[in-house]
């Protein structure tokens, strides 16, 4: 089947007001997103990961590439306006505070997207129904406003509103950041849940690398606008390549005392300004194993493994000198270990103990099963 | 780290000593050491008075205290209390807040008691406060320099070329690149990892004996998070400042705190040292906290209760976790549990802790 999302090639550069610079937010990257999958954007800030998400929505238009969305050429103004196409994309943001308007009851905020449509009005409010059942929020939400919702309940709204128009596509920009880590977990067990029952398409931007452990297929590690490296989730966490990867994951702090991905180098210093970049290797200020060559010219793909691609001159070094580990999943063990045990007391002694108030549906747990 | 840095660090430590005419603990810089509390918080209530309405009790008989050198970690949820109990430490806490019970006692001084005026002079120097955001910390009209010299003026009364002189030092030793020029630069020519470094600058330039953290590296890439983690630390334990570090992250608070405290609706629910902590949680809702963070949807189904109900939060007799509590029993809903010693150093506000 086709990919419902195919980049190839992709620039993205902002003219300096004032100045002849450019910021070069993105510097050809080429990936695709197959239905139903989940692909990971990842990077430090400024890598170019939001640059992408807007203009495979057509919200800015790239300075070169091309951008096809189930086989038709976005770069296209008529296309991205076509009614065929209406709807099949969405975005979730980070805020979900802010990308709510705070005097639209959610009932109408939900139901927006459908106003373009041709369904009439007693069919949109069964489709806004609808999704808020499957995004677990209670009807009588309709008539709220985002304010007197928490933040977790009012992502939950934004994704009800992405969904309604039935997308194939959905650009998640950092859609877990700004949440609490409890709505944080409800809302990836959603995401999740939703995917697996519409079979939609997920470009997920996120720097948060354990979320990314948890909901992507493929990932794709941006840095200045450049992919260093891809490939598939399992495989770019257990065995990075590029010696960005293996900074990025062995900077994650996971909550055990010491748990880290041992590695034998640190990156130094943060990523630099992305205006007028010269040429090479953007890694190659902060990077351990910089070469020569590094500064002159970008590595091309080198296949590494199915899927695998690394740029790197000097990837089969990395490779020697870092073990395969796995220290999300390491962390899940030592997580199930812990967490199984309850210590309950045995059923007996419990008798006489008052129910618990009925659940409350917006705070009922996903079913989800591992990916 | 350079030689340079070691040696400024020194320098800062030496300072400090003098100021506190302690000079017999020079050169004691080892964590956590023996010693008085240098933060220490009694009994503490804090409402918040809404016109027409019940005060909300941001704070429940909070008692928390920091040894020398100690770095605390304050973990919770939004809205359980965090930031509140850092404003009532600074004794900042913004109208309608209002302090109603407790002590806050700093290196042995009632805070309670002191003037505002004596409250200004202690902060910025001896009790110092790094925030999330931290442009907003930053004069955008004002070159870096002066900004970080200005206090070391104001608070240790040196020269303004003095000043300066210390501000390219503390700039050296939060590993500001090119810290020359950096002196001359406007906040906004900053990116956030660094605007972040140049706010811990500023809070440890007096060498101070506290610092509150509050969520302060969780707006940073893990990279450079990392990189200001290894950096606080390092200046902390070089100083023996005692550090409150307020996250809702307890990866971060796992590597990098001596100690956890779990905070739930103002009350400390769980206080222990780190590796104790994070080999298994005592209370039913650090467990549901840290299975948040599991990335498994059973095992939060474990330890996930009910919602909560507002009805709660006006009983008092009853546990305020109880009705979102797994193992709720009729005891839960009888009587406040009191934060009761499970092991030594290993605190629980539970009837039925989790015992593994």
């Amino acid at each position: 089947m086709a990919p419902v999302l195919e980049v190839s090639g992709l620039v993205k550069h902002f003219p300096v007001e004032g100045s002849h610079a450019v910021v070069q937010a993105v510097n050809g990257v080429s990936f695709t997103i197959a239905a139903g999958e989940t692909v990971a954007l990842v990077g430090e800030s400024g890598s170019g990961k939001t640059t992408i998400g807007r203009c495979v929505l057509g919200l800015v238009p790239p300075t070169a590439g091309s951008i096809r969305f189930r086989g038709r050429d976005m770069g296209r103004r008529w296309n991205v306006r076509s009614p065929a196409l209406r709807g099949k994309m969405q975005l979730v943001f980070q805020e979900p505070g802010e990308s709510l308007d705070p005097r639209m009851p959610i009932g109408r905020s939900i139901a927006e997207p459908l106003r373009l449509g041709s369904l009439d009005r007693a069919a949109r409010e069964r489709r806004v129904q609808e999704v808020v059942q499957r995004v677990n929020l209670p009807l009588d939400i309709l008539d709220q406003y985002p304010t007197e919702l928490s933040a977790g309940q009012q992502q939950r709204v934004a994704i009800a509103r992405a969904i309604v128009t039935d997308p194939e596509l959905l650009v998640l920009d950092e859609p877990t950041s700004a949440l609490d880590p409890t709505a944080r977990a409800e809302i990836i067990e959603l995401l999740m849940r939703i995917q697996r029952e519409l079979g939609t398409a997920y470009l997920f931007i996120s720097h948060d690398l354990s979320t990314v452990h948890q909901v992507s297929h493929r990932i794709i590690v941006l840095y200045l606008g450049r992919v260093l490296e891809e490939g598939a989730s399992r495989a770019v966490f257990r065995t990075p390549r590029h010696p960005y990867s293996v900074g990025l994951l062995s900077a994650v702090l996971l909550p055990s005392p010491g748990l880290r991905r041992e590695t034998t180098f640190v990156l130094e210093g943060e990523i630099p300004s992305p205006i007028n970049m010269p040429p090479g290797c953007p890694l190659a200020t902060r990077c351990p194993f910089r070469i020569d060559r590094c500064s002159t010219a970008f590595p091309d793909a080198e296949r590494i493994g199915p899927q695998h691609v690394v740029h790197c001159f000097r990837h089969e070094e990395v490779a020697a000198r870092e073990h395969a580990t796995d220290t999300f999943e390491e962390f899940q063990r030592i997580a199930q270990r812990i967490l199984a045990a309850r210590g309950d007391r045995p059923e007996s002694e419990l008798a006489g103990i008052p129910a618990l108030p009925p659940h409350r549906q917006a705070d009922r747990v996903e079913d989800d099963t591992e990916r | 780290m350079t030689e340079a840095m070691r040696g400024e660090a020194q320098s800062l430590v030496t300072r400090a000593n003098i100021r506190q005419g302690n000079p017999a603990s020079a050169g004691r810089a080892s964590a956590a050491s023996e010693g008085p509390a240098v933060i220490d918080v009694r009994d503490l209530e804090v409402a918040y008075y809404v016109y027409g309405a019940e005060p909300t009790r941001a704070l429940r008989n909070v008692s928390v205290r920091l040894r020398p050198g100690e770095i605390l970690g304050l973990v919770g949820e939004s809205g359980a209390g965090k930031t509140t109990l850092a404003r009532a430490i600074m004794r900042v806490v913004p109208r309608p807040g209002r302090i109603e019970r407790g002590e806050i006692f700093f290196m042995g001084t009632d805070l309670g008691a002191m003037s505002e005026a004596e409250l200004s002079k202690l902060r910025g120097r001896d009790l110092a406060m790094i925030v999330a955001n931290p442009r907003g910390e930053l004069n955008p009209l004002l070159r870096i320099g002066p900004q970080i010299a200005t206090i070391a003026e104001v608070h240790l009364g040196v020269s303004r070329k003095r000043g300066l002189e210390m501000a390219l030092d503390m700039l050296r030793a939060v590993a500001i690149p090119d810290p020359e020029r950096r002196l001359r630069a406007y906040p906004h020519e900053l990116s956030g990892g660094m605007a972040q470094r140049i706010v811990i600058a500023m809070a440890l330039i007096c060498g101070p004996r506290f610092v509150i953290s509050d969520d302060a590296t969780s707006g940073l890439d893990v990279t450079v998070q990392a990189q200001v983690l290894d950096l606080l630390r390092k200046l902390v334990r070089e100083q023996n400042t005692s550090m409150l570090y307020i996250t809702r992250d307890i990866g971060v608070a796992a590597n990098f705190c001596d100690r956890v405290d779990i905070i739930y609706k103002g009350e400390i629910v769980e206080d222990a040292p780190t590796e104790a902590f994070f080999s298994g949680p005592a209370h039913p809702y650090s467990n549901f906290l840290f299975a948040a963070f599991s990335h498994n949807a059973e095992l939060r189904r474990r330890w996930m209760g009910s919602a909560p109900s507002p009805e709660s939060d006006a009983a008092e007799a009853l546990c305020l976790y109880a009705d979102r509590c797994v193992k709720r029993q009729v005891r839960c809903l009888a009587e406040h549990p009191a934060l009761r010693e499970l092991a030594a150093g290993r605190l629980a506000r539970c009837h039925f802790p989790v015992e593994r």
